[in-house]
């Protein structure tokens, strides 16, 4: 028998914030974490719950935010919180949107739509919990939202490559030496692309920078009206294992995103929206060098001219041949043959 | 059998580096000089933020049995030299593994040393440092905090200058020719760094501090729960919701009341209310929440809770509306915005003076631009250091347009 199950969970309705000015002023993650100074990954916390508002239960799988904001018996959260294992995030979304699902149904607890986020950072979310969020994304009667905060690396534990360390990156374990400048050579995951093109029945993933805050809170709010499993990848400039003045973060998130290294957009319901400064380089504005991002980080500090050029052209790559320009890799054969011919 | 029981307090990640070779030195220095020693870092300090305190440790011994005895322990309970990196920790330490604020020479025994690199006066420093009831010295190596990053060090020499200077404070257990010798050997070291140390040693002051001197102000601390009151499950009280700062207007968030940011902080925002275009970037930009809203809808950065990034200065739209201000220029933590309603002209004069003295306001924060330490040193840092700019100086610097 068919399940008639479908999206007849009930959200919560949040309109986007119209404008800086009409931005919710409590806060629901307050001051008192032992965060870095100018850690950008606080500030995604604060902007995403600052976006949800109170009736919001959150889960936090192990990493920075988990470690340095939850020291030994304190809190900064306002609204509940949880901790979860490292790769974990995706079943404790799941498994509490279930849970809460349940407790209405039987009348246990008052029937009314709560937004369950759980956050996980690179480590925790597009290495070792992939396989789990890839299944809550599948599950489209649970309404549950999965944070990514991605500062590019294991900073909690002192900057251990990850997944989605950028080409050459200098990390605890890919240090340049002088007989091997560049240590690590993969280029770095396609995380919401992947989310957005592997799971057909999750009908929101974005990209958000928390530089451009109030896009940010509203991309936060737009997934938890939709509903259902729904997953957002934000990009945070990391001034302890990026190497940077702490001032810069704000800075260095604008950066990526004009550079054209990290690409905004959202998926709703299968239709593609490229946003902010990402939809003007889209329309034909010109990205800026890469180098103008890469310079200005320790991490980089041994680059030379060579491979700023590979970063570049990996770049040009991503808006210049992929099928969908800083979203999907592939290329029909067709086009490619085009391409081909052409040059 | 003696033994020479060293801690080097500094900034998590900034001075990481610069702490495990000052460290590190320690040992070899003392090998050189005949003598037994290790080095090592404080468990509860990692893993390590930008700016928290952090500590690592160093102990000297004439022999192996006497250095296994300091070994057996967990950390060291009291230290003959406290070195300490960046002069506004004098304000007090609050580290991870801490609860409350310690005073910087808590661990120094009675006729120890505090040993600082600092360019303010002795007594500006002791209107800081926590009051005690036995006798300390001071020492004092001329230089500004060395800030870097992770992945780039900055070589300033301030670990060989610190090391000349230990060499001074306790010659029975470093020899400066076992100094000088270290350095040369180690893989950081070189004949102008030699120099450096020899120089430190030469230069370095020193002052007796009386038990009647220092800050009188008794630390902020409070009882951490024993195990059998924690709840069932180990969950604790969330945070609850903020207030209107007053008549309904304004809003102040709650905090977390155990841990305070402030000892994190070398520089702090000094806002001008008078500028202030309410356009609220730095209330939205700020990582650790610290702005309270003011009825008159300006922003007031708490001190309680700020742990002095920059964002907010990086953020604010109008020129020298926010500006950081070193942490050694300010006595204590309270409301700017209270002091400029009671007199607005009084704070105007207090502002100008505050965010004019270059002295205090030159920031020296880690990586910047590839080249930009080289420049630094070049330079004379208490002049102004290295402008900052937004894009790559030589490329497309454009003064700060943020």
């Amino acid at each position: 028998m068919a399940d008639a199950t479908t999206f007849t969970n009930q959200t919560q309705i949040l309109e986007p914030f119209r404008g800086i000015k009409k931005v919710t002023i409590e806060e629901y993650f307050t001051s008192g974490h032992r965060t870095c100074q100018g850690c950008e990954s606080a500030l995604v916390m604060k902007l995403m719950v600052k976006a949800s508002g109170p009736r919001t239960i959150v889960l936090g799988s192990t990493g920075c935010m988990y470690v340095a904001n939850t020291t030994y018996y304190t809190t900064p959260w306002v609204v509940p919180w949880m901790h979860t294992q490292l790769g974990s995030s995706g079943s404790a979304a799941l498994g509490t949107a279930a849970g809460l699902k349940a407790l209405m149904k039987k009348g246990k607890m008052k029937s009314e739509p709560i937004n369950v986020i759980a956050f996980c950072g690179d480590g925790g979310g597009a290495d070792m919990g992939i396989g789990a969020i890839s299944a809550t994304l599948t599950h489209k009667e649970y309404n549950s939202l999965i944070l990514l905060y991605d500062n590019e690396s294991y900073a909690n534990t002192d900057i251990q490559l990850s997944g989605m360390t950028p080409y050459g990156a200098h990390t605890t374990f890919s240090p340049p030496g002088k007989a091997h400048r560049i240590i690590h050579k993969r280029w770095k995951k396609n995380m919401a692309g992947m989310m957005a093109a592997g799971h057909p029945e999750c009908r929101y993933v974005a990209t958000v920078c928390a530089s451009y805050a109030v896009e940010m809170m509203n991309k936060v709010r737009r997934a938890l009206t939709i509903g259902g499993p729904t997953f957002i990848h934000s990009l945070d400039p990391c001034p302890k294992g990026w190497d940077y003045d702490p001032m810069l973060s704000h800075e260095l998130g604008e950066l990526a995103i004009e550079t054209g290294i990290f690409p905004l957009y959202e998926v709703e319901d299968g239709q593609l929206r490229y946003y902010g400064k990402t939809k003007a380089i889209v329309e034909g504005r010109a990205r800026k060098p890469v180098r103008e991002y890469l310079l200005k980080q320790g991490r980089f500090a041994h680059f030379t001219e060579e491979d700023l050029s590979y970063f570049q052209s990996k770049v040009d790559e991503m808006w210049n041949k992929w099928e969908v320009p800083g979203v999907v890799p592939f290329r029909r054969v067709d086009a490619a043959r085009t391409a081909a011919t052409n040059t | 059998m003696a033994a020479l029981i060293c801690e080097v307090v500094y900034r998590g990640i900034f001075q990481k580096n610069l702490a495990a070779r000052i460290a590190r030195g320690i040992v070899l220095s003392a090998r050189k000089s005949g003598r037994w020693g290790i080095a090592f870092g404080r468990y509860g300090d990692s893993p390590q933020r930008n700016g928290i305190p952090a500590k690592d440790f160093a102990i000297v011994a004439d022999t192996k049995e006497e250095l296994e005895q300091n070994m057996a322990r967990y950390e060291p309970k009291h230290t003959d030299v406290t070195i300490v990196l960046d002069d506004t920790l004098s304000k007090g330490v609050e580290s991870w593994a801490w609860y409350g604020l310690q005073p910087i020479n808590r661990l120094t025994v009675p006729n120890g040393t505090v040993l600082m690199t600092s360019v303010q006066p002795f007594e500006s420093l002791l209107q800081d440092i926590h009051k005690r009831d036995t006798a300390y010295k001071l020492s004092l190596v001329r230089a500004k905090a060395s800030f870097s990053g992770l992945w780039v060090h900055k070589e300033d020499h301030t670990e060989a200058r610190i090391l000349g200077a230990l060499a001074k404070i306790a010659p029975s257990f470093l020899a400066l020719d076992g100094v000088s010798q270290a350095i040369r050997e180690i893989e950081w070291g070189s004949d102008l760094k030699v120099a450096s140390a020899r120089k430190a040693y030469d230069r370095l002051e020193t002052r007796q501090v009386k038990i009647t001197e220092g800050n009188a102000e008794i630390p902020y601390s409070f009882e951490m729960p024993k195990w059998w009151e924690m709840r069932e499950g180990v969950t604790i009280p969330a945070i609850p919701i903020g207030k209107p700062k007053e008549g309904g207007q304004g809003y102040v968030p709650e905090r977390n009341p155990y841990f305070k940011k402030f000892t994190t902080r070398t520089m702090r925002p000094v806002i001008d209310f008078d500028t202030c275009v309410k356009c609220n970037l730095c209330w939205i930009s700020c990582p650790d929440s610290c702005f309270d809203v003011m009825p008159d809808a300006t922003f007031d950065a708490n001190m309680e809770a700020c742990c002095g990034c920059g964002v907010c200065e990086a953020v604010c739209p109008v020129e020298s509306c926010i500006t950081m201000v070193n942490e050694a220029a300010f006595e204590d933590n309270a409301s700017q915005w209270e002091m400029w309603r009671k007199d607005k002209a009084a704070y105007k004069t207090w502002l100008t003076a505050k965010i004019g003295d270059k002295q205090t306001t030159v920031r020296s924060h880690g990586f910047r631009f590839r080249g930009q330490y080289e420049q630094e040193l070049t330079r004379d840092l208490d002049g102004g250091g290295v402008e900052i700019t937004a894009g790559i100086p030589g490329e497309n610097a454009a003064h700060k347009t943020v």
